[in-house]
């Protein structure tokens, strides 16, 4: 008798816990999701942190995918870029507990009694909600003349040709994929971003810089050559340790500021 | 000021965009020109115009300061090791090199802090300043080293009276 108690006991129990950490109609890990709200259509309200609880055990293992459940099964009106949610695209890069990087490649930690927090990229103008306003790097990028230059055409009307030395000169420049993680991460961004091209860009411009097949290369060069452009990067290295590609802008502003010297 | 804060606000807002950082971004007693709503210049499709191409501002600036920083670690260096018996040329050209360190230290700060773009005279006024405050500083770097007993010699004269104060309670 008193062993049945006990057994029942036990399985009522274990059978508690089992709901309690899977199923459906569970109590969940809940974490505190606090996201950062601003609304063109009432320009007169403050920003606000806006908090939202999410079941960790219903979510993906990245914040896009909890920001996604959020606006999914929340609040329709929450406002963000996202498109390839791998980390190729760009789009969805935003500050997530205090750094810039890609939500999409950003794990929520899994420890549920922390708040995670994410604002806009900093020191940009908000459009809406998570939304910065790119115009101005994108005109900077435009700046650089992003693509190759040349006066002949290739010897074999096909492909311009390039060593492979010259050709390993461009890994860990072509794969920045100008999320903007870099150059909002710099203070040096913040303070000028009208005039100083930022990290992102200078490693566009250091790219076609170093193309072997590029003949533009005197005149990228002397469109660096003022104190704005370049020379307000002071070697802080905030972009090469935001990088959520893991490339190093800071070595490609270097590099330029080495070419610049010589030339 | 705060009818061009207002204007920039009210710019801002055609394009409809958080403000507010802008206030956070300003010196406050500095009067600021208005800005270009979003920090965008003409059509977004346009390319962003860089400033006119400058050497004395871009490469030969940037060269010139590496070389002045450089060149203040074997002069800074040497008296340390040596103890501080060292020449008036040699004295003199590492207050010279100090000055020059200064300077374009804190002209870049001007740039960065009090740009042409946000604060127009102002930033020619700071850099007047700048250039008057190192007349005078290099006027006393000059009196000192010919008069007294230099920069080495300064820097040297706080250490003996330490000692000399010490000596003095020992006696004591």
């Amino acid at each position: 008798m008193v062993f049945r108690s006990g057994f029942g006991r036990v399985l009522s129990r274990g059978l508690a816990t089992e709901v309690g950490v899977g199923g459906s109609g569970s109590v969940g890990r809940f974490k505190t999701f606090k996201i950062y709200r601003w609304n063109p259509d009432k320009p007169a309200e403050k920003p606000r942190l806006q908090s939202y609880d999410v079941n960790l055990d219903e979510c993906g293992p990245m914040v896009l995918d909890a920001l996604i459940k959020i606006k999914n099964e929340q609040d329709s009106t929450l406002t963000f870029r996202r498109s390839c949610r791998e980390g190729i695209c760009g789009s969805c890069a935003m500050n997530i507990n205090g750094r810039n990087t890609l939500a999409c490649l950003c794990k929520i930690d899994q420890d549920e009694r922390k708040n995670l927090k994410v604002y806009p990229l900093p020191h940009m103008y908000v459009v809406k909600d998570l939304v910065p306003d790119l115009t101005n790097f994108y005109k900077q990028y435009k700046s650089v003349q992003p693509y190759l230059q040349r006066t002949a055409k290739p010897a074999d009307g096909k492909e311009n040709l390039q060593s492979i030395d010259d050709r390993k000169k461009l890994d860990g420049l072509y794969e920045c994929i100008l999320c903007a993680c870099c150059s909002t991460a710099c203070p040096s961004y913040w303070w000028n971003n009208e005039q100083y091209l930022g990290p992102a860009v200078l490693m566009q411009a250091y790219r076609w810089i170093i193309d072997s097949r590029d003949e533009a290369t005197a005149k990228r060069k002397d469109m660096l050559q003022n104190s704005m452009s370049v020379y307000r990067c002071h070697t802080i290295m905030n972009c090469t340790k935001t990088c959520p590609k893991g490339l190093n802008p800071g070595r490609a502003i270097a590099e330029i500021k080495k070419a610049l010297a010589t030339s | 000021m705060m009818r061009t804060f207002s204007s920039v606000v009210r710019i801002g807002a055609k394009r409809g965009f958080q403000q507010s950082a802008l206030r956070s971004l300003t010196i406050p007693f500095l009067p600021s020109l208005p800005q270009a709503p979003g920090g965008v210049k003409g059509d977004v499709n346009e390319a962003y115009i860089p400033p006119s191409p400058t050497k004395l501002h871009g490469s030969y600036h940037w060269n010139l300061e590496r070389a002045v920083a450089v060149a203040t670690i074997p002069l800074v260096g040497i008296p340390l090791v040596s103890g501080g018996n060292v020449s008036v040329m040699f004295d003199s050209l590492l207050g010279a090199v100090m000055l020059a360190h200064c300077f374009v230290g804190f002209q870049s700060c001007i740039i960065d802090y009090i740009p042409e773009r946000v604060y127009g005279k102002f930033h020619n006024y700071a850099v007047y300043l700048l250039g008057l405050g190192s007349v005078i500083s290099g006027v006393g770097i000059y009196k000192m080293v010919s008069e007294d007993y230099g920069l080495v010699g300064l820097t040297k004269s706080l250490w003996k009276a330490k000692s000399g104060d010490a000596r003095e309670e020992k006696k004591n």
